[in-house]
């Protein structure tokens, strides 16, 4: 019993961490279509910029780099909004996903001449790898942390997506952008704030990454965005409530093969849950929450 | 398949040149040059593949080079002497350290194995849309990467798979690559072809005049494997030594470069987006490696390469979204050159 609550804490956690990523992924897609693969570098930007404030500046107390790592990344993800991604607003879906897949590219490769190859410690934060006893368990505080984070996060955005005049005139840029300019509203400013948002989400997913990993590299924010898109693609690719359910499955499913597959198999975890992935979408194309992909024939 | 007699032509013409290049390397370069050239080849048959089903259903696709990798590592177990693999796969699965098999023959288990890993993967590709579909092939590469790593016993997981018997010359390059431009080409203007990439313009139209979308994506991408299987076989063939590194992100970050800076949606714009970043990619690799250049020292700055393929990726996008090709094969040059100088306004 004990163990099974900690692999579901465990699980959550980790869930929690992939609907973070998948929600930005999919907040920046539903409102200006573009399919972010630079998704995954601007963790890596956050890294690198507490690594950077850490080392330049001398700071010791980790609990100053939190708020460095959650805005650079919210900040970043707005500058590259300004520079990558606004000459390509409105064009093809293709060549907004491909700029978004080049800018990936240039990011990993601008870290690799600058910074190197060899992965830089980040200093971590003493109070999030500890442990606390609930009853009989022991639990990371990350892991709390983590759901917890999630859980505001998600509460905060159902709020400002319902409650405030940006967040409906983003739900509407969701559904028709032309009609939402009609109105009034500025395009530029409803897609400036989806990447402020999909940002912070991703820097408090950096914050969560970077406290298992304890370290920084340059390609470490493909493996958690992958995820992301998968979960993205398992909960319907587009759906703000897809994006959490599929991340929270896609962390059940992890945590789960992770008990029950033998060390011999381990290494194999992520090609297993890809493939279960591609049986699911063979049954259910549209993923949980998705609408059926369109080709044109009667229903 | 009817093809109209154009785009032979304009087939033949690309074969021309890269045959004459072909015979000139083989000729006179330095053992160097052959080398980049016969790599040049195998790239170039595997922007072809990505071609033929990126180009016509207008799909993203990340995984191809993942069927590069399986045919590459089939052909390897198959063909590599027993001599060798009795030491470097001395725990074989199935008895495979027990027999060897020719290599052409083994190239044709590969391609095999290739089309039914693709056809499994295609069965569930051709349900999806555009963007799922394009995570679904980069989910395929990560798939076949990680078992070629974990699964020790028949590829050595991360370690080189050596002793590969080095039987690809020249003259197979020139061959297979010839085979892929004519391919890709008759594909595209087939009857097929065409309706896919009408398909991939506009869905709901093409399905209304009875385009069967699923069935021509599934062809594309089977096809697609096939080039992609004979690419792996040739490259594994001609250097001896593979590793699961050489099927993964590098290559496919290149092969995409090249494709998106040709021009995707035709096959002269593969075959020039090839030639050019190949080029770039040389003196890219000279210049990271830190050399003096008048008089100058440069340092040493590792990661040009990839800086350069992202940087195409994304000045591509940005000003040239179709490549520099377009949607026109060389013929279509010609063609509007002639119909221009009769003095017909074709604007």
């Amino acid at each position: 019993m004990d163990y099974l609550l900690q692999q579901s804490m465990n699980a959550l956690s980790l869930g929690g961490e992939y609907a973070l990523l998948a929600l930005g992924l999919a907040i920046v897609f539903s409102v200006m279509g573009l399919v972010n693969f630079a998704h995954g570098d601007m963790i890596t930007f956050g890294g690198y910029a507490m690594f950077l404030v850490a080392a330049g500046l001398g700071i010791a107390n980790p609990a100053l780099l939190l708020p460095v790592g959650v805005l650079s990344v919210a900040l970043f993800a707005m500058f590259l909004e300004r520079v990558a991604f606004k000459p390509v607003r409105g064009a093809h879906p293709t060549t907004g996903m491909l700029t978004a897949f080049g800018v990936s590219i240039l990011i990993q490769n601008v870290a690799l001449i600058f910074v190197g190859t060899r992965a830089k410690s980040v200093p971590t934060m003493d109070f999030l790898v500890a442990n606390v006893t609930i009853g009989a368990i022991r639990v990371p505080v990350v892991q709390i942390l983590e759901t917890a984070v999630t859980v505001v996060a998600i509460a905060l955005l159902v709020v400002f997506l319902r409650r405030t005049t940006t967040g409906i005139a983003m739900r509407a840029a969701a559904k028709d952008v032309q009609t939402v300019r009609l109105m009034g509203v500025r395009a530029d400013r409803v897609v400036a704030t989806a990447f402020a948002i999909s940002g912070f989400l991703a820097g408090l997913a950096t914050i969560f990454v970077l406290a298992r990993r304890g370290a920084v590299d340059p390609f470490m924010g493909f493996t958690p965005v992958l995820k992301a898109f998968v979960a993205a693609v398992i909960g319907g690719f587009g759906s703000l409530p897809g994006a959490v359910i599929g991340g929270v499955v896609l962390g059940i499913a992890e945590v789960m093969l992770q008990v029950v597959l033998p060390e011999s198999m381990a290494g194999f975890r992520d090609a297993f849950i890809f493939t279960a992935v591609g049986v699911l979408l063979l049954v259910r194309p549209q993923g949980i929450l998705g609408q059926r992909p369109d080709f044109g024939e009667k229903s | 398949m009817k093809i109209e007699r154009r785009a032979l032509a304009g087939a033949a013409v690309l074969v021309l040149v890269i045959v004459a290049v072909g015979i000139l390397m083989g000729g006179f370069a330095s053992p160097y040059h052959q080398r980049l050239f016969f790599t040049f080849l195998v790239n170039l048959i595997a922007v072809l593949g990505l071609q033929v089903f990126m180009g016509n259903s207008d799909i993203t696709h990340f995984g191809h080079i993942g069927f590069m990798g399986i045919s590459a590592y089939v052909t390897a177990i198959l063909a590599t002497p027993v001599a060798i693999k009795g030491s470097a796969l001395a725990t074989a699965p199935f008895g495979l350290n027990t027999f060897a098999i020719a290599p052409l023959l083994a190239v044709l288990i590969a391609v095999l194995v290739t089309l039914a890993v693709a056809f499994l993967v295609g069965v569930m590709m051709v349900r999806q849309n555009g963007v799922p579909a394009t995570i679904a092939t980069l989910a395929f590469l990560v798939i076949v990467n990680v078992v070629a790593m974990n699964w020790v016993d028949l590829t050595r997981g991360p370690r080189a798979f050596y002793g590969i018997p080095v039987k690809a010359t020249i003259a197979w390059g020139l061959a297979s690559a010839s085979f892929a431009i004519l391919l890709a080409r008759a594909f595209r203007d087939s009857k097929w072809g065409l309706q896919l990439r009408a398909s991939s313009e506009d869905v709901a139209a093409a399905s209304a005049v009875g385009v069967r979308i699923r069935k021509l994506r599934f062809a594309a991408w089977m096809l697609s494997a096939f080039m992609m299987a004979i690419a792996g076989s040739l490259f594994t063939l001609f250097v001896g030594t593979i590793s699961p590194k050489s099927f993964y992100f590098d290559l496919t970050f290149l092969t995409l470069a090249m494709l998106i800076l040709g021009g995707m949606h035709s096959v002269t714009g593969a075959v020039v987006g090839c030639v050019i970043v190949t080029i770039g990619v040389e003196i890219m690799r000279f210049l990271e490696s830190g050399p003096v250049v008048a008089g100058l020292q440069l340092p040493e700055m590792f990661g040009l390469t990839g800086f350069f393929l992202g940087l195409i990726i994304v000045l591509s996008m940005t000003f040239r979204p179709s490549g520099l090709m377009g949607a026109d094969e060389i013929d279509d040059l010609w063609h509007r050159r002639r119909l221009r100088k009769a003095g017909i306004d074709i604007s």
